[in-house]
């Protein structure tokens, strides 16, 4: 009797933990009011990258960081919209809630990228752009304008609402600047502050760049500018001129020299001392069978 | 008058002939158990060999060392190896300073036993580089403020220094074999005569090879000292927790005098059952091992004790994530079974004359060589996976290591390695030092000399 409570017991447990994440009918009737637009698609794809990725991977697969669902499978996408909103605004276990960090919109934007992920034929076709930057303004006041326009049939038309990146390249990388999003207005221009205090090369120089990136819209597009906005980096080698024990080989100190040699040295002096009298001995042997 | 004279004289040369039959007689025979035995060892080797050969080829992706730990179970093993080596420079140098007479049978054992340990602490540590081919680089571009490039210095000068201390009191043993082992393959033979260097015994040639021993035995101390002391200053002179230690040189010199002394208990059992050497390695000899190893233990506790109170009572942010780690964390399983099974029940134990008889002893030994060998891995690793600096975006697995099949195959191997070197040298060399027992018997290098 009590093996057969033990064994329900047990089974209690086991089926509690695999419970089924339990939707309220009425948030599974919820309407995605977001229609499928490159925009709301580079919104979505720009949170996935921020808020999602880390977990769910890149692919969405769940083979991120973390131990996690795979948003590309059937499991997730034949769900309808509203559960999958729910699940995204309440969280469960280690999936945090966002309905307090993203906009109810935000959210439809994500669910709107997880659809196209596993049908990317239906995203209308990126459209190619030009993309200018221009800098301007003197001591802090300096600013960088990224402007966007599309060749037409006569002229270029401006194009609004374009999230543009701006970097400036450091020796390993770009580093950001501006805002989270920059969204072009109508005149197809926006502008971000350059930070003060940026160190540039020997002259000041440096590399700015603007990026249409992650964007359903417009293809990859990259312009940069170079300006001497920054400071000039001081080199100071005098350190590695000196003799110390972070110094090149040539350069160690001569204490250690001293010592170190001195000890290999006189060590190895004794070996060899040793090794002649290997000899000696062999040498004895020979003049005694003499 | 004289013909008493003859007559002890020729008691002693009967006896110097039963003691070299009775030292060389097992060399020759290999039973079924020794050919399985080499089958064994050789088949561990091969595979080592074979899970190198795939590590060449795929990079150090087939072992489980990561960004974050970057040192495993090799330099865990490298550590060991040293260890184990340095227990040449303590029977054959420290207390052969002091005269202590039972220490003669065991010089020849510990001194192979350091040379086939730190022949392979150097290969281990080739393997562990992930361009091997660019070894020669060290030698080319190694800076002399690196702790590296001592380690590389003083490990060579005691394997050089280990071995002039294998052969020097090989010699006269050797011209014994040249005369009395005569039913060997030819290329045996051969070996005996060119490394006998046509010995002859004349007081002039002993004057130079005691004097020579002497200087070896003098020398060898603090370049054990040093290789033992570098290899931890290579841990310490980082800035980590758990290795940011000003007593990691002593306190790992310690530890492989204890290892050692092990280790030499664990061979001195097999060659006294196998060779049935009980007249040379006495219950006395056991007795005394386990004294020492019983001291040394005590002197590696009390280093611990230092390693791990200091820390423990100050709990500094870095460090108690550390020593959390060993006391009650990941770690704690294996760190209480090295201290407790492989450190303390020993000493406790071995405070008994019961238990300081061969059989008991053999056993404690081969559990203090195993737990000293997980003693350097929880040296090694646990430190690295705490790193200093926040990581961020690292795959979770990064923050754990279990070495891999491949690490642990060519662990294995390389100290299957080593065991095979001290069965193939004592199977071609005598392991207990004929002239020197015969010394002590009062033989006289006139007799030896016949």
């Amino acid at each position: 009797m009590k093996l057969i409570l033990f064994l329900i017991f047990i089974i209690v447990i086991v089926l509690k933990s695999q419970a089924q994440w339990t939707i309220p009918a009425d948030a599974s009737q919820k309407i995605n009011n977001v229609e499928i637009t490159p925009k709301s698609l580079t919104v979505g794809k720009s949170i996935f990258n921020k808020m999602c990725q880390s977990c769910h991977g890149k692919k969405a697969d769940g083979m991120g960081l973390m131990k996690s669902a795979s948003l590309i499978a059937d499991s997730l996408q034949l769900q309808k919209d509203g559960v999958i909103f729910y699940k995204i605004a309440t969280g469960k276990d280690q999936m945090p809630p966002f309905q307090s960090i993203l906009k109810e919109e935000e959210i439809w934007a994500v669910i709107n990228y997880l659809r196209i992920l596993v049908n990317p034929d239906s995203v209308p076709p990126a459209k190619n752009v030009k993309l200018i930057l221009s800098g301007t303004g003197k001591g802090n006041q300096r600013k960088v304008t990224a402007m966007v326009m599309e060749k037409g049939d006569s002229a270029y038309i401006m194009q609004p609402d374009v999230d543009i990146h701006f970097y400036i390249k450091r020796e390993f990388g770009l580093m950001r600047f501006g805002n989270d999003y920059n969204y072009t207005g109508s005149s197809g221009k926006v502008s971000a502050m350059f930070p003060t205090g940026i160190i540039g090369d020997k002259e000041g120089v440096v590399t700015i760049y603007a990026k249409i990136e992650d964007s359903f819209m417009f293809t990859e597009t990259t312009d940069s500018i170079v300006q001497k906005w920054g400071k000039p980096i001081v080199v100071n080698n005098e350190a590695f001129d000196e003799r110390s024990l972070w110094a090149s080989r040539d350069k160690a100190p001569v204490w250690l020299l001293l010592v170190a040699n001195g000890i290999i040295l006189f060590v190895w002096l004794f070996i060899i001392l040793v090794i002649v009298n290997i000899f000696r001995i062999k040498k004895l042997s020979k003049l005694f069978i003499k | 008058m004289s013909v008493s004279i003859n007559k002890v004289e020729e008691n002693k040369t009967e006896r110097l002939k039963e003691i070299v039959n009775h030292l060389v007689q097992p060399m020759g025979k290999s039973g079924i158990g020794f050919k399985i035995w080499i089958a064994f060892l050789s088949i561990l080797a091969i595979a080592a060999l074979a899970m190198y050969i795939k590590q060449i080829q795929e990079g150090l992706s087939v072992t489980a060392m990561r960004d974050i730990a970057s040192w495993g179970i090799y330099i865990s093993n490298f550590v060991f190896l040293v260890a184990v080596s340095l227990v040449g420079s303590l029977i054959t140098a420290i207390l052969k300073l002091n005269k202590i007479k039972w220490a003669t049978s065991l010089t020849r054992i510990s001194e192979i036993i350091a040379v086939a340990a730190v022949i392979f602490a150097l290969i281990i540590i080739v393997v562990d580089m992930g361009r091997p081919e660019r070894l020669l680089n060290i030698f080319m571009y190694g800076r002399l403020q690196s702790p590296i490039v001592w380690d590389i210095i003083v490990v060579n000068t005691y394997l050089v220094i280990s071995l002039l201390l294998l052969y020097l009191p090989l010699i006269p043993d050797l011209a014994l074999l040249r005369k009395y082992k005569t039913d060997v393959p030819k290329w045996q033979s051969e070996l005996y005569r060119i490394l006998s260097l046509g010995w002859q015994g004349t007081d002039e040639q002993y004057k130079i090879l005691k004097k020579s021993i002497n200087i070896l035995m003098v020398l060898i101390i603090p370049v054990a000292f040093a290789i033992h002391t570098v290899t931890s200053w290579l841990f310490a002179s980082t800035l980590r927790p758990g290795w940011d230690s000003t007593i990691f040189g002593p306190y790992f010199i310690a530890g492989a005098f204890m290892v050692g002394a092990a280790a030499v208990v664990v061979a001195m059992y097999i060659f006294r059952v196998k060779y049935n050497y009980q007249c040379y390695l006495t219950d006395y000899h056991f007795n005394m091992m386990g004294k020492l190893l019983v001291l040394t233990s005590l002197i590696y506790l009390y280093f611990n004790v230092n390693e791990f109170m200091v820390p423990f009572y100050k709990m500094k942010t870095a460090e108690s994530s550390h020593i959390k780690g060993l006391f009650s964390g990941e770690f704690s399983m294996m760190f209480w079974m090295v201290q407790i099974l492989g450190m303390i029940i020993p000493i406790i134990l071995l405070l008994f004359k019961k238990f300081r008889k061969p059989k008991p002893m053999m056993i404690i030994a081969v559990i203090v060589v195993i737990g000293a060998f997980f003693k350097r891995y929880l040296i090694v690793t646990p430190t690295l996976l705490h790193p200093f600096l926040p990581v961020q975006n690292y795959p979770e697995s990064y923050h754990h290591y279990v070495p891999s099949f491949e690490e642990w195959t060519i662990t294995l191997g390389s100290i299957a390695g080593v065991l095979l070197i001290i069965s193939v040298f004592v199977k071609i060399f005598p392991i207990i030092p004929i002239w020197e027992v015969a010394h002590e018997e009062g033989i006289d290098n006139d007799i030896l000399n016949k």
